[in-house]
């Protein structure tokens, strides 16, 4: 089975240089020697900015001057080459930023180790224990109330901005009039721009003294408001990822459900929704997604102390989310406790990636039940 | 779009059912309206109004929405109204009325005082009922009569005064909080007028199928409704809160403003002229605006030629496979990222090599690293839109495939490629996150140090030869002047004559300048749309 497998693959790339070798003995050698040195000069700039190189100039220049000279002469190659490597590129980010936050994360990792049964379990204790206390000893970095502040926030986000949203989508992709949709559409598009301090700004000046007030909580901040506020910040993703969805659905399936008489309200939630419920689920994480990277709301409307809150259902007292965690302590943090952060940081980009890739799978389903017509 | 039941096919008359039914509607449209004026305080519970107390009203009317709701299923039952029901108001239906009646059974329990976990079985059985009601009966019943009962109970609890304006429900738990009357009334109030109005709108449409879509109807264009009455109220409020600061000590006049480009304005406007200063009468933002701007031009410079090229590669030259996945899931993962994790980054890989402290140039990277894949994924969009006629035109005529990607395909594009990079521009201008650990410096930057990038250049003889400290320095910009200026609080009392205004003026302007450049894409993207449609 393996051994097949190894075949399979050595034929595909045996297939792919046989492929890439006939593409460069077409070309003229002088421009494959050119794409040739600008590859070389561009793969030592970024090895030298890496290495934090003040040289990292020269390869830099050297490929500037192959660039212009290919562009002049070889412009296809070149171009070619050009947006090959800006594709690249999108990789290379993701796998930089994934790399230097765990890099930067390790010490505590290893501070934080807990043995189970004799064995040191890296970065367990962050789990195992409540306590956050980066002054006074002993200093433990425990990320378990902030990631029940997370949680607080995007359940309480989530059961605002799903509803709300896919409700919206379906008045949008369905039911509006044309004039109607025309307005409402780039109302959400402009309810997605609104700068997330700005919301946090009238959270902070109006929603939460009010709240304190209506419930007489000592003090301000609340999960149970920053939840409807990210919640609202989360809408315009839900409403414009399951609009998506819902176009999708083939009109000959709408027709046909409209030509046996039923209401258009039957045959959305008899045909387009059960159609469209993969892409509209995907349309649903990527808000959970959203909500659980807010981070300038939840800054300044929580309180910032990173504690559990008493009893763990309370959702009127707020303390600290992962997010507002990074925000609140990058000011005075150094040493471990700034690593704490970036361990912080893993865990929101792990969760966030994670929900990305499950809800762009998915989207792939979903595309091939509809099948062919998208 | 589904447009064939447009026209009405079966279509009864108006009867004094219908008309009652509408009246029910409006009713519970005003007492909707009314009750989130009373959540907001604009109008205040425990006022009278024409002598009688707004509780009791609020009661006085749900007591009569109830009772109607109820009498309509009872109508329709009988046989009174002509109605076409259902045999059952469905699984929906069935699922939010147990779930009222429970938390609503619970909450009674509790209220009385059973002892433990007493009221779970309590809630249960309530609960239960609800649902057995609802999904047994038929339909006309199983929606009018629990929502009608709901709000007649409800109605009931405020006339009789057992919740008045000085009810209080002290939750025991360890961190304080307490159910007042300010909130459980006005909120109660939304929700029953939310059911009434839902089960009169089915009985407007006479239940069965044109019922419900009725009853649906009404809920979503309500939802359609308040989520653009939300942007309108958060965008007014602004404004309306950020003016006065904005004109502070603004003169109108020849000759009173700063000189730009050799040309003196006729008006002054010194919150958005002026920098922070001891000696100044008026202080103003100036610097955090220019940075705000070179940070935009820094990361659409960085972002849109990358991502531009990689979507023309990937949509032209690469061909379908691992790869393209690759790009797309990368892709993906990057417009996912939280904006907080693009600051961690930045941070770490960019500060150290651009000479270990906060900088304007880091900020402008990071931001153009989170545009990246806003301007790929619409740019991508926009190029696989061109008809392939196009491609295959020029192609006909002999012509390469670079010159057909540059001279048909990236024009052809360029609307949507334009759209996309200014409505991302946007989004990247009110991000505060990102450049929280990698640009910015003080709460109040002096007018002397807003950035000059351009006159900033110099040319050294050691490698990299190229230098400019103004990249390198730490600035300010619009969002993080915000976030500094809510968490400095009350120290802000020394420096501006009213903090209040200061703040609000600074996030009105914020949002003026990324909603600009949300008004100005949305409206390219209606131009050009008009255009192919004309074409």
């Amino acid at each position: 089975m393996i051994g097949t497998q190894v075949v399979a693959a050595r034929n595909a790339l045996t297939h792919r240089w046989q492929r890439l070798s006939s593409f460069v003995g077409d070309q003229e050698p002088l421009a494959v020697a050119t794409v040739g040195i600008m590859t070389i000069a561009l793969v030592s700039a970024l090895v030298g900015f890496l290495l934090v190189s003040p040289f990292t100039i020269i390869p830099f220049g050297i490929f500037l001057i192959a660039a212009s000279y290919g562009w002049l002469n070889y412009q296809g190659l070149t171009a070619r080459m050009l947006t090959l490597s800006m594709t690249v590129s999108t990789i290379l980010i993701l796998l930089l930023i994934t790399l230097f936050i765990f890099m930067k994360s390790v010490p505590v990792i290893q501070y934080e180790s807990q043995s189970v049964l004799g064995v040191s379990v890296p970065g367990l204790r962050m789990f195992t224990q409540v306590q956050w206390d980066a002054v006074s000893p002993p200093i433990r970095y425990s990320m378990v109330p902030m990631i029940h502040g997370t949680v607080m926030v995007t359940t309480i986000a989530t059961v605002v901005a799903a509803p709300l949203g896919v409700s919206a989508a379906l008045f949008l992709s369905e039911i509006a009039p044309t004039t109607v949709r025309e307005l409402v559409k780039p109302g959400v598009e402009i309810l997605a721009g609104i700068p997330s301090i700005v919301y946090g700004f009238i959270g902070f000046t109006i929603l939460s003294p009010w709240a304190a007030d209506q419930f007489q909580i000592t003090g301000q901040g609340s999960y149970l408001f920053v939840g409807i506020v990210v919640g609202l910040m989360a809408l315009p993703t839900v409403v414009s990822v399951a609009e998506d969805a819902l176009n999708s659905v083939p009109e000959s399936m709408k027709s046909g459900s409209l030509a046996m008489g039923t209401t258009d309200w039957q045959t959305m939630t008899s045909i387009t929704l059960p159609a469209a419920f993969s892409g509209v689920s995907a349309a649903v994480l990527l808000g959970v997604g959203r909500a659980i990277g807010e981070t300038m709301a939840a800054t300044v409307m929580l309180r910032g102390v990173p504690q559990l809150t008493k009893p763990l259902y309370n959702a009127f007292y707020g303390q600290a989310t992962l997010t507002s965690l990074i925000a609140n302590n990058y000011g005075e943090a150094d040493g471990l406790q700034m690593d704490a952060l970036f361990a912080a940081g893993v865990i929101l980009f792990i969760t966030v990636i994670v929900i990305s890739i499950g809800s762009q799978y998915i989207e792939w389903q979903m595309q091939r039940k509809l099948g062919g017509e998208s | 779009m589904a447009g064939a039941t447009e026209t009405r096919l079966i279509s009864r008359d108006t009867s004094g059912v219908d008309a009652i039914a509408a009246v029910t509607i409006g009713l519970s449209a005003l007492l909707f309206a009314l009750s989130l004026a009373a959540l907001f305080e604009i109008i205040t519970i425990s006022d009278p109004v024409a002598g009688i107390p707004i509780v009791t009203l609020l009661g006085g009317i749900l007591v009569l929405l109830g009772g109607v709701v109820i009498g309509f299923g009872i109508g329709s039952y009988v046989g009174v109204v002509e109605t076409q029901p259902s045999s059952s108001a469905g699984l929906v239906a069935s699922a939010t009325f147990s779930l009222v009646w429970f938390a609503l059974g619970g909450i009674m329990a509790q209220v009385i005082g059973v002892g433990g976990i007493t009221w779970l079985p309590i809630a249960l059985i309530i609960g239960g009922a609800a649902f057995a009601v609802t999904a047994v009966l038929r339909e006309d019943i199983g929606s009018t009569l629990p929502a009608g009962a709901v709000t007649l109970f409800i109605g009931v609890v405020y006339l009789t005064g057992t919740i008045g304006p000085a009810w209080i429900w002290e939750l025991s738990w360890e961190q304080q909080a307490s159910l007042t009357a300010e909130f459980v009334i006005p909120v109660g109030t939304l929700f029953c007028a939310l059911l009434t109005g839902w089960a009169a709108a089915k009985t407007y449409g006479g239940f069965g199928a044109r019922g419900r879509r009725m009853g649906a109807y009404l809920l979503i264009y309500l939802n359609a409704s308040s989520i653009v009455g939300v942007l309108f109220i958060l965008i007014a409020f602004t404004t309306l809160k950020g003016v006065p600061g904005l004109f502070t000590g603004a003169t109108v006049g020849l000759g009173v403003g700063p000189t730009v480009f050799g040309v003196t304005l006729p008006i002054s406007l010194p919150f958005v002229m002026n920098g922070a200063s001891l000696f100044n009468e008026f202080q103003g933002v100036l610097p955090a605006i220019v940075g705000t701007i070179w940070l935009v031009i820094g990361a659409v410079l960085f972002a849109v030629p990358l991502g531009v090229g990689a979507a023309v590669f990937l949509t032209e030259y690469a061909e379908r496979g691992r790869f393209t996945q690759v790009v797309e899931v990368a892709t993906n993962g990057l417009w996912s990222t939280p904006s907080i994790v693009f600051g961690l980054f930045g941070f770490a890989f960019l500060v150290p090599r651009f000479g270990g402290n906060k900088s304007l140039i880091s900020g402008m990277l990071t931001l153009g690293f989170m545009l990246l894949p806003l301007v790929l994924i619409t740019s991508r969009e926009a190029i696989l839109a061109v008809p392939d006629e196009y491609r295959d035109a020029s192609a006909a005529l002999g012509v390469s495939k670079w010159q057909t990607i540059r001279s048909v395909v990236v024009p052809a594009a360029l609307p949507g490629v334009v759209t996309g990079v200014i409505l991302g521009v946007g989004r990247i201008a009110g991000e505060t996150a990102p450049i929280l650990l990698t640009m910015t410096g003080g709460t109040f930057v002096p007018g002397g140090q807003t950035a000059d990038v351009i006159g900033g250049f110099q040319f050294t003889a050691t490698p990299p030869f190229v230098a400019n400290p103004e990249l390198l320095q730490a600035t300010t910009a619009l969002p993080f002047q915000l976030y500094a200026l809510i968490t400095a609080g009350v120290g802000l009392g020394d420096t501006v004559s009213s903090p209040e205004q200061f703040q609000w003026a600074t996030a009105f302007v914020l949002l003026f300048i990324v909603l600009s450049f949300y008004a100005v894409g949305i409206g390219a993207r209606y131009y050009f749309r008009r255009k192919l449609q004309h074409e």
